[in-house]
């Protein structure tokens, strides 16, 4: 596979997540509205610690290996979480005044996108937990593209964004296999692997990612990655702070994340140790390898100058005074565009 | 092995069960697992490296043409129906016919560049709209049509029963034409769905085997 040209990327702050899933359902509305869409959430945000969407997904394999593909698992509806039905008739229209209450129709589910939410980890008084928001990392070395019998992902050359080709795609699921992340989705009644497309259509017309406009934390900034006069570059390139989930499956992500701060831990006298972090450093490491230590490092500095009083470019980046300017160029109005359906 | 000829109609000749067939034995063929080192890439090698490919260790077949459609009849043994995907780890079962469309398009490697070979596949759960494809390789297969291959398959008592059927000349490039009188070559493969069996990882016969097709005046002997 040659590499693209350029490449489009995301940087989430996950100090700024709020975990309300505006984003979650910005793309459901856009996107996963089909038939044999239902299970479908392209993008996730998942209480962490937890076992995560689909379940145990950081248990299942692919990617990469020391540059070999490794072997992964086909997560099954219920991993992900069936599309359960409330009574929602009955409840609002169904004159039945406070007796009926909502309830989950069918079979109880036992598993849900971000069904452990807000549990967390750690003991009292060191209990702690913040949101992971995940999309398809469109990754440089991506596993399920690499993975394809029938060269039906494509990595597009021009901005790097990784599609499936559905009239090439027969359904086989060796790409859900490969993917580490369990970001391919398989649609049963079309019988074809399904993915995020980074908004293609619209980042096509200069507009950004739903999931990045709609959040109203100003999480997410999206970008060229050589574009070095815009947030990505800077947060990831020149500031170093925004780094990868699981750098070490090897696909090399395209989408980076401010790490979580987090105040100083209590001793067992219940007194602050400045020493160690609530969250504890494993913990970050197990996700974002030891690059982690560095970005808070670089993160405290910034923000203690900030605080005295003195100028910070990352501070203010981070901040995101100006929303557009979080995405890189990518800032028409959706509703100034005319959109056609082809 | 001979393509009878019967004067038999396509619908009688699609029923795996119905008389013209019940004449008609067949031949046994064994198959073996295409090899992982063939396996276009390396996330399906190392996946199924050490592991078992080609579920199904062979299939009877048996084949009678009417002077127009050329019908195949697979027999296999199988405890386990596959008709329908249930979830993202679920698998249909599957069989081919395959015919070289040019000369010496090699059978292994589902012909080369320049020398295709055409496959009459059925797959259980796209019961009506089996599948006419040309592939240049592994992993190069296209669909060519969705019509001109006729396919019906009956799972009863542990066995799968399916005639895939298309007729003898087709205006399609890619599709391999057939004369009576003449003897041609065919594969047959077989994906077993509750093994995850799909795409090259499959049971096929290992090389080109021989098919006499009956010419038209033989009289319908079947
Ligand atoms: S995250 Fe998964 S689906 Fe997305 S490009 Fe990487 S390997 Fe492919
Ligand atoms: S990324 Fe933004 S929209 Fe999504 S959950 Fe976090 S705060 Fe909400």
């Amino acid at each position: 596979m040659e590499a693209s040209k350029r490449q489009l990327a995301m940087v989430m702050d996950l100090n700024k997540c709020i975990g309300c899933q505006t984003c979650t359902i910005a793309c459901k509305r856009l996107w996963t509205r089909d038939e044999g869409m239902e299970y479908m959430w392209w993008n996730t945000v998942n209480t962490q610690p937890g076992r995560g969407t689909p379940r145990d997904w950081e248990k299942s394999g692919g990617g990469f290996e020391n540059g070999v593909a490794k072997p992964g698992q086909l997560p099954t509806r219920s991993e992900f979480g069936e599309a359960w039905e409330y009574n929602h008739k009955d409840v609002f229209y169904g004159g039945k005044g406070k007796k009926a209450h909502l309830e989950i129709q069918g079979e109880k589910p036992e598993w849900g996108p971000n069904w452990d939410e807000d549990q967390g980890g750690g003991e009292y008084p060191n209990s702690y937990y913040f949101y992971l928001p995940r999309i398809c990392n469109h990754c440089t070395h991506p596993a399920c593209l690499e993975a394809c019998p029938r060269k039906a992902i494509e990595k597009n050359a021009e901005n790097g964004i990784v599609t499936v080709n559905e009239d090439s795609c027969r359904g086989y699921r060796f790409c859900m296999e490969a993917c580490p992340y369990k970001k391919i989705y398989f649609n049963q009644a079309a019988k074809v692997a399904q993915k995020c497309i980074f908004c293609f259509p619209r980042i096509e017309q200069g507009v950004a990612n739903a999931c990045a406009r709609q959040c109203p934390g100003r999480v997410r900034f999206v970008g060229y990655r050589d574009d070095k006069n815009a947030p990505i570059y800077k947060l990831v390139d020149k500031w170093k702070v925004a780094i990868p989930l699981h750098p070490e499956y090897g696909t090399e992500p395209n989408v980076f994340y401010v790490p979580p701060l987090a105040p100083a831990a209590f001793d067992e006298n219940g007194e602050i140790d400045e020493s160690r972090s609530r969250i504890p450093m494993e913990y970050l490491e197990s996700l974002f390898g030891p690059a982690v230590n560095e970005s808070l490092a670089i993160l405290k500095t910034e923000m203690d100058k900030s605080r005295n009083g003195e100028k910070s470019e990352l501070i203010d980046l981070l901040i995101a005074y100006k929303w557009k300017d979080m995405f890189g160029g990518f800032d028409k109005d959706p509703a100034t565009i005319e959109w056609v359906k082809s | 092995m001979r393509a009878v000829y019967a004067k038999t109609e396509l619908e009688s000749l699609l029923d795996p069960e119905s008389g013209p067939w019940r004449a008609q034995a067949g031949e046994s063929i064994q198959l073996m697992g295409t090899p992982v080192g063939l396996q276009p890439t390396e996330a399906i090698r190392v996946a199924w490296m050490g592991k078992t490919i080609g579920a199904i260790g062979s299939v009877r077949v048996a084949a009678i043409h009417n002077g127009d459609v050329l019908a195949f009849r697979l027999d296999w043994e199988d405890p386990d129906e596959d008709a329908e995907v249930l979830d993202n780890d679920s698998f249909p079962d599957a069989a081919a016919i395959s015919l070289p469309a040019a000369e010496d398009a090699p059978m292994v490697l589902m012909g080369a560049a320049g020398k295709p070979v055409n496959v009459w596949y059925w797959r259980a759960d796209e019961a009506d709209s089996a599948r006419h494809l040309t592939a240049e390789g592994l992993g190069t297969s296209r669909t060519l049509d969705v019509k001109t291959v006729k396919a019906r398959g009956i799972w009863k008592e542990g066995r799968w029963q399916v005639v895939i059927a298309r007729e003898m000349n087709v205006n399609t490039p890619g599709a391999a034409q057939i004369t009576p009188g003449s003897e041609i070559g065919f594969g047959v493969a077989i994906w077993e769905g509750s093994h995850k069996e799909r795409a090259g990882i499959k049971a096929f016969s290992v090389d080109w085997k021989q098919l006499t097709i009956d010419p038209t005046n033989a009289g319908g002997k079947a």
